[in-house]
């Protein structure tokens, strides 16, 4: 143990203690990891804005809609369609919508000229599409079983629509539907993973029924399932829906797209990762170079401890531990360095600083491993000096 | 693992038998003939010559640097020839301590950190390696420049760094190689002088020198000449008078 601990007293004085040497063999390894740690900090940083929009929506939301055959209009879905739904065991929300057609959606009387030309889609909602969506209501509420009447009609409106109908947050406005008042509840926030839901109405399913007279059979669900299971839910729910019948399902995961955007330049991260690896590949032969040169200069050392009874081996284990050390402390400062020259880039570029620090220790590990590969050479080198040719006596 | 040496006083510490140390192989040399010696616990002991008499093949064989090419080196008892490396290394560790005509210190350490490499890998705890080293250095009239560098120091008192070095083991014997060669006759009479106080009935001080001077101060001469031993006789030491 003591020996141990005398070895690595002496390897550490032995770096410190030539600043100069030690300063330029760090170099290699210094440059090496930061590169590495640059190249994939940069380009994943590049992409940071999509990759944290996508980790705040979740990559587990999955659409599901009828699929039309030739000649169907509108196709939808089977009225228990949540239900049966819920039967996936790795679902755990999911929301139906239906399309109410032939509305016109007015923001006020009188208005018909300008914004009837802008076809406004309303939809049927239950109370947990929010929930589901995982989107905020971002003025009043959402749809409530009390809303089922002809008493109050409520409506909630998606933010698009409220932005183009000049909606102030809580105020208080009517808004006519086929003629026919109805109360703004509410404002959806926006739904990025479905932005078509921005610009619609939301009406419940009482409503839709009772002054539209339509039949409630879903168009649309939103399902979340359990997370890593989303890839299984979606091949899941097709068979769930249809029961073995001939309802066919289409199924998407809106996230996709965005995560497929999201993705590094995988070309770029590859080549620079490549110039890292060559940089720290060079400081290896650096490190091998300076060491040999510098157990020439130290013989008289070598020479000296050999003498004082130092054995072959621990005379390499001396070396290669100053090229372990090298290693060690070039990693780890090159791995500050790229971390820092992210935040820099990223700062100038306005990109969102992404670094998997989970990686560190494998670039450090890198260079521990080259700088000791390195040191191989220049250590066996030392341990086969001959002290007697060394001392020069006599 | 080199057994631990440990002979009576008075006793042969160290005996080359019938030694010969032959270069090179389509040529050969001989550094060395047929020369055997003993080296008793107690000697202060020159070995003199010319150079090219085989003084330093001498030194290296006596310092187990390197082996004989005919006969055996046994110190206290033990055939040097047949050991490995790191029992001839622990073997010199333990056993021999060296001084050169170089001094051989190391730059970068201060005269304790030259001292204290001299007890590494020994097992010894950081303070009885601080103590001894310490000490040792106070026995060479350095305990207050203990934190100075080589080049900070003359050249006696690195020599005398060196000779902390070669003692703070407590060898059976010290090996010194031109021990004054490099030093200036006040340094080198300062030198000889603690050589002379090194003089003990539990180790022998070998000088190897060209120097009669430093010859003298010895009480026993070896002369060396074509590789062979052509004198080996008992004098009453003198004190160092400075080099010829």
């Amino acid at each position: 143990m003591s020996k141990s601990r005398e070895l690595f007293g002496v390897a550490t004085h032995g770096i410190a203690s030539r600043k100069v040497r030690t300063l330029l063999i760090l170099l290699g390894p210094v440059v090496g990891v930061a590169a590495m740690v640059g190249a994939v900090g940069l380009t994943e940083s590049a992409k940071g804005d999509l990759k944290e929009k996508l980790a705040s929506l979740g990559t587990n939301l999955i659409t599901v809609q009828a699929a039309g055959s030739f000649g169907q209009q509108n196709p939808t879905l089977p009225k228990d369609a949540v239900t049966r739904v819920g039967a996936v065991p790795t679902v755990t929300k999911a929301s139906a919508v239906s399309n109410v057609d032939g509305v016109t959606v007015l923001p006020s009387q009188g208005a018909d000229t300008y914004f009837q030309a802008i076809p406004v889609p309303v939809l049927a909602a239950d109370k947990n599409l929010p929930g589901v969506l995982d989107v905020p209501i971002v003025s009043g509420r959402w749809l409530q079983p009390s809303d089922s009447g002809t008493k109050s009609r409520a409506v909630v409106i998606g933010s698009g629509l409220a932005a183009q109908y000049g909606q102030l947050p809580g105020e208080i406005r009517t808004i006519t539907l086929n003629g026919i008042d109805y109360g703004v509840v509410g404002v959806l926030g926006p739904v990025a993973l479905d932005p078509n839901l921005d610009s619609a109405a939301f009406v419940t399913q009482y409503s839709a029924k009772h002054d539209f007279a339509t039949t409630g059979e879903p168009t649309k669900m939103y399902v979340r399932a359990a997370p890593g299971t989303t890839q299984a839910t979606t091949d899941a729910i097709p068979t769930a829906i249809s029961l073995g019948g001939t309802d066919q399902v289409t199924t998407k995961i809106p996230s996709d797209a965005l995560s497929a955007a999201s993705k590094a330049d995988k070309t770029l991260q590859q080549t620079a990762l490549f110039a890292g690896i060559l940089a720290l590949a060079v400081g290896g032969l650096g490190i091998a170079n300076v060491m040999s040169i510098s157990v020439i200069q130290r013989s008289s050392e070598i020479g000296i401890r050999r003498a004082l009874g130092t054995t072959r081996s621990l005379i390499a284990l001396q070396f290669l531990l100053e090229a372990l050390f090298v290693g060690i402390l070039g990693g780890v400062i090159g791995a500050m360095l790229g971390v820092g020259i992210v935040y820099l880039v990223s700062g100038f570029a306005g990109w969102v600083v992404v670094i998997d620090y989970g990686k560190m220790p494998l670039w450090i590990g890198l260079a521990v491993g080259v700088a000791v590969i390195a040191g191989l050479y220049p250590s066996v080198k030392a341990a086969r000096l001959e002290p007697l040719e060394t001392l020069r006596l006599g | 693992m080199a057994e631990a040496v440990t002979p009576e006083p008075g006793g042969p510490l160290l005996e080359l038998t019938d030694v010969s140390r032959v270069y090179g192989e389509e040529v050969q040399v001989y550094a060395l003939r047929e020369v055997s010696l003993k080296i008793n616990a107690g000697d202060l002991l020159a070995i003199i010559g010319p150079s090219g008499s085989g003084k330093s093949t001498m030194l290296g064989l006596l310092g187990v640097l390197d082996r004989p090419s005919e006969g055996t080196v046994e110190i206290g008892g033990h055939d040097t020839g047949t050991l490995d490396d790191a029992s001839r290394s622990r073997l010199r560790g333990d056993s021999i301590g060296f001084v050169f005509q170089q001094f051989h210190l190391i730059p970068h350490l201060s005269a304790y950190g030259n001292v204290d490499t001299a007890l590494l890998y020994r097992g010894l705890s950081k303070s009885e390696r601080r103590d001894r080293a310490l000490h040792a250095l106070e026995q060479v009239g350095l305990g207050a420049r203990a934190d100075h560098r080589p080049v900070q120091m003359s050249g006696g008192e690195q020599q005398r760094v060196a000779i902390a070095r070669a003692i703070v083991t407590e060898p059976l014997m010290i090996l010194a190689d031109e021990p004054t060669g490099a030093l200036d006759s006040a340094n080198a009479a300062n030198v000889m002088e603690l050589f002379a106080e090194l003089e003990s009935p539990d180790r022998a001080v070998v000088l190897v020198t060209h120097d009669h001077g430093v010859a003298a101060t010895a009480n026993r001469v070896v002369a060396m000449r074509d590789g062979r031993i052509v004198d080996d006789s008992l004098q009453v030491p003198q004190p160092f008078r400075g080099s010829e």
